[in-house]
C-alpha cells in the first residue's frame, strides 16, 4: 500500500469523500476513482458502468469496481446524465490501477448543476480527509 | 493490511491477481505464522485424539485406510457435542505418543481448552504453542526446485515424501525421518501440505529463525519469479480448490452434508462411524441440516457477503445463503468447459478471465450443474452448483515430476 506522500493527487480534479474524482472538461465532467481508492482495492478485475443516457443524483451509486477480493460501489460526484463511458475498461480494468486519472476514467457526465463541483473537495481538503 | 484472527496481515504484497497466478504456474510463499500449533503428548495422547478428532487414527491414511504413523499427517475437525465445528486442523504424528495439531489463527487456546476438557483423568499433556512456532507455505509447481537449492540434503528430504507426509522438526528434536536441515544447519519441519490445492510444502521453524528462512527462500526463488503472497490470494486459491475456511464455510452448524465429510470416520457403508468421538453421535441424528455446496460462476463477478446475501432457486424462492464468494482469476470458461491457466489441455488462445466461486449453504439438496442465483441487494449473478472448481490442480503430483 502507498504511503500518503506517495499518492498521486492532481490539482485539476475535485474529490469526494467516497474517493471519486471529478474533472470539469468544457461542459462535461469526467469521473473516476482516486489513486488512494485503487491502491486500497488492489487489482481491479472488473468495472461495472451504467448505460449511456442514465441519469443520477449526486451521491447515487452509478456502478461498481471489483477487485479479486471485494466489490465496491462508486458514487456520482455531481448530478447529471451519463453521456459517455470508458469502454476500454471492459478489456483493461487494470487501467484503473495503473492510470486512475487518465486511461482509468469511468464516465462522462452532463451535469445538471455545474455549481455542484464547488461542493467537492480540493486536493488539500481531500488529503486532510485521508490523514484523518 | 487486514485484521485476521488477532493478527495484522497483508491482503496482498504486490498484486493479489499475480500472486494467485504465480501459485498456479510458478511459485509463491505465504507467511502463515498466525496459525497456531497445539502439542498433544503422553501415553494417552492417541486416546484423547481418538475421542476428540474427527478422523479415526487407526484408519485414515490412503485408500486402504492405514493407521496414522509418525511422519504422516491428516486433515480433520474438532467438533463439540452438537457436532458443530470448534476448528479444523491437520494432526501430525510426531512420535509414538506425540502429536501436533495445527489450527487456525487465534484458535490455539480454544482448541487446547477443548481438548483438556476431555483429557481429565488421562495421562496426557496438551500445550498451546501459539506464537512459538513460525510457519511459511511455499506453494506452486516450482516449490521443490526452490527448496532443493537451500536444503542440506534435498535427495534425503524428497525421497519417499508422499502428499500429507512430513519430516524433521522445528526444535532440537530430530523429528520423524529427520532432521531436515537447511544449508546453514537450521532445522525445519518440512511437510508436503498446503492450503492452495497446488503442489508445495509447509515449513515450520523456530520463530527466531523465521525471517532468515523466508529470505533464503525468496532469494533461492528469484530465478523462478517467486512472489510473496497475501491473504487475498490464499482465499481465492483455497476456494478454487474447494477447501473450507474455518468459521466461514464450516462453523456453528452440523458438520455434515458438505464437501468435506471425508474428514468423518465413516465406515465402508457410509452410514455409521468406525469409532465414537465427540460430536459423532449428534451428527448421525440430524435430519434437516442444510447442504453446503460449491458453486462456480459464468464470469468473475461476485456478490458481497452480508446479511442481505441470498441464494435463489429457479422459482425465485430464497433457499439459503452464501458462505464464500471470491474470484479465481486463474480459470475461465471456453466452449462450455472450465479450464485453468495451468491446464495442459486448454484450447489454443485460452486466456483465463476469472470465474466467481465459493460455497453456498442451502436448505435442499441440489445436483451438480444446477443453476442458482446469488443476490446481494445490488446485483444478482447466475452460478452453477458444481462438484469441483479449478481443474488441473497440482497438489498431488509426485515430487519427482516437479524437479
Amino acid at each position: 500500500m502507498k504511503e500518503l506522500n506517495e499518492l498521486i493527487l492532481p490539482e485539476d480534479v475535485r474529490y469526494t469523500d467516497e474517493h471519486e474524482w471529478a474533472r470539469q472538461e468544457g461542459d462535461r465532467v469526467r469521473v473516476g476513482i482516486t489513486d488512494y481508492a485503487q491502491d486500497q482495492l488492489g487489482d481491479i478485475v472488473y468495472v461495472e458502468l451504467p448505460e449511456i443516457g442514465s441519469t443520477f443524483n449526486k451521491g447515487d451509486e452509478f456502478g461498481t469496481v471489483e477487485s479479486v477480493k471485494t466489490v465496491s460501489e462508486i458514487y456520482m460526484p455531481v448530478s447529471g446524465e451519463v453521456i459517455a463511458i470508458n469502454e476500454e475498461l471492459t478489456d483493461h480494468p487494470e487501467y484503473v490501477n495503473t492510470d486512475p486519472y487518465s486511461k482509468g476514467w469511468m464516465i462522462d457526465v452532463k451535469p445538471s448543476d455545474i455549481g455542484e463541483m464547488d461542493t467537492l473537495l480540493d486536493k488539500n481538503a481531500y488529503l486532510k480527509l485521508l490523514e484523518g | 493490511m487486514a485484521e485476521f484472527g488477532g493478527y495484522e496481515m497483508p491482503l496482498w504484497y504486490s498484486s493479489a491477481k499475480n500472486e494467485h497466478l504465480s501459485v498456479l504456474t510458478g511459485v509463491g510463499i505465504f507467511d502463515t505464522s498466525h496459525m497456531a500449533v497445539v502439542k498433544v503428548e503422553g501415553p494417552q495422547a492417541h486416546k484423547l485424539l481418538q475421542q476428540c478428532f474427527s478422523r479415526d487414527l487407526e484408519r485414515c491414511i490412503g485408500g486402504s485406510r492405514q493407521p496414522l504413523v509418525a511422519g504422516r499427517c491428516v486433515y480433520g475437525v474438532f467438533l463439540n457435542e452438537e457436532g458443530h465445528v470448534v476448528d479444523d486442523t491437520i494432526v501430525y504424528q510426531v512420535g509414538d505418543n506425540s502429536y501436533l495439531c495445527v489450527v487456525n489463527a487465534g484458535m490455539g487456546g480454544i482448541v487446547a481448552g477443548h481438548l483438556l476438557k476431555y483429557a481429565q483423568g488421562m495421562d496426557v499433556t496438551v500445550t498451546d504453542l501459539t506464537d512459538q512456532v513460525g510457519k511459511m507455505d511455499i506453494q506452486g509447481p516450482h516449490s521443490a526446485k526452490v527448496l532443493i537449492k537451500i536444503l542440506k540434503n534435498p535427495e534425503g528430504a524428497f525421497n519417499t515424501m508422499p502428499y500429507f507426509s512430513f519430516k524433521g522438526s522445528f526444535d532440537a528434536m530430530p523429528g520423524p525421518n529427520g532432521p531436515i536441515l537447511l544449508e546453514n544447519d537450521l532445522p525445519i519441519l518440512l511437510s508436503r501440505t498446503g492450503y492452495t490445492g497446488e503442489f508445495g510444502f509447509e515449513i515450520f521453524s523456530d520463530p527466531r529463525h523465521f525471517v532468515k528462512v523466508w529470505e533464503m527462500i525468496l532469494k533461492a526463488g528469484e530465478e523462478y519469479g517467486i512472489l510473496p503472497c497475501g491473504l487475498a490470494a490464499r482465499d481465492s486459491l483455497r476456494a478454487g480448490a474447494v477447501l473450507p475456511l474455518s468459521h466461514q464455510d464450516i462453523g456453528h452448524w452440523p458438520f455434515i452434508r458438505n464437501p468435506w465429510t471425508f474428514a468423518l470416520p465413516y465406515g465402508i457403508d457410509k452410514t455409521s462411524f468406525t469409532k465414537e468421538f465427540v460430536g459423532g453421535a449428534a451428527l448421525l441424528k440430524y435430519e434437516d441440516a442444510d447442504y453446503t455446496l460449491p458453486f462456480v460462476g459464468y464470469d468473475l463477478r461476485k456478490v458481497s457477503i452480508s446479511g442481505k446475501t441470498e441464494v435463489m432457486d429457479y422459482t425465485q424462492k430464497t433457499i439459503g445463503s452464501v458462505l464464500t464468494c471470491v474470484s479465481d482469476m486463474g480459470i475461465g470458461r471456453m466452449d462450455g468447459m472450465i479450464y485453468s491457466i495451468a491446464s495442459s489441455d486448454k484450447p489454443k488462445g485460452f486466456v483465463p478471465q476469472g470465474l466467481s466461486c465459493g460455497f453456498v449453504k442451502v436448505h435442499k439438496p441440489l445436483m451438480a450443474g444446477k443453476v442458482i442465483e446469488l443476490r446481494d441487494g445490488r446485483r444478482a449473478i447466475k452460478v452453477n452448483i458444481t462438484s469441483d472448481i479449478r481443474p488441473a490442480r497440482t497438489a498431488r503430483v509426485a515430487i519427482q515430476k516437479m524437479l
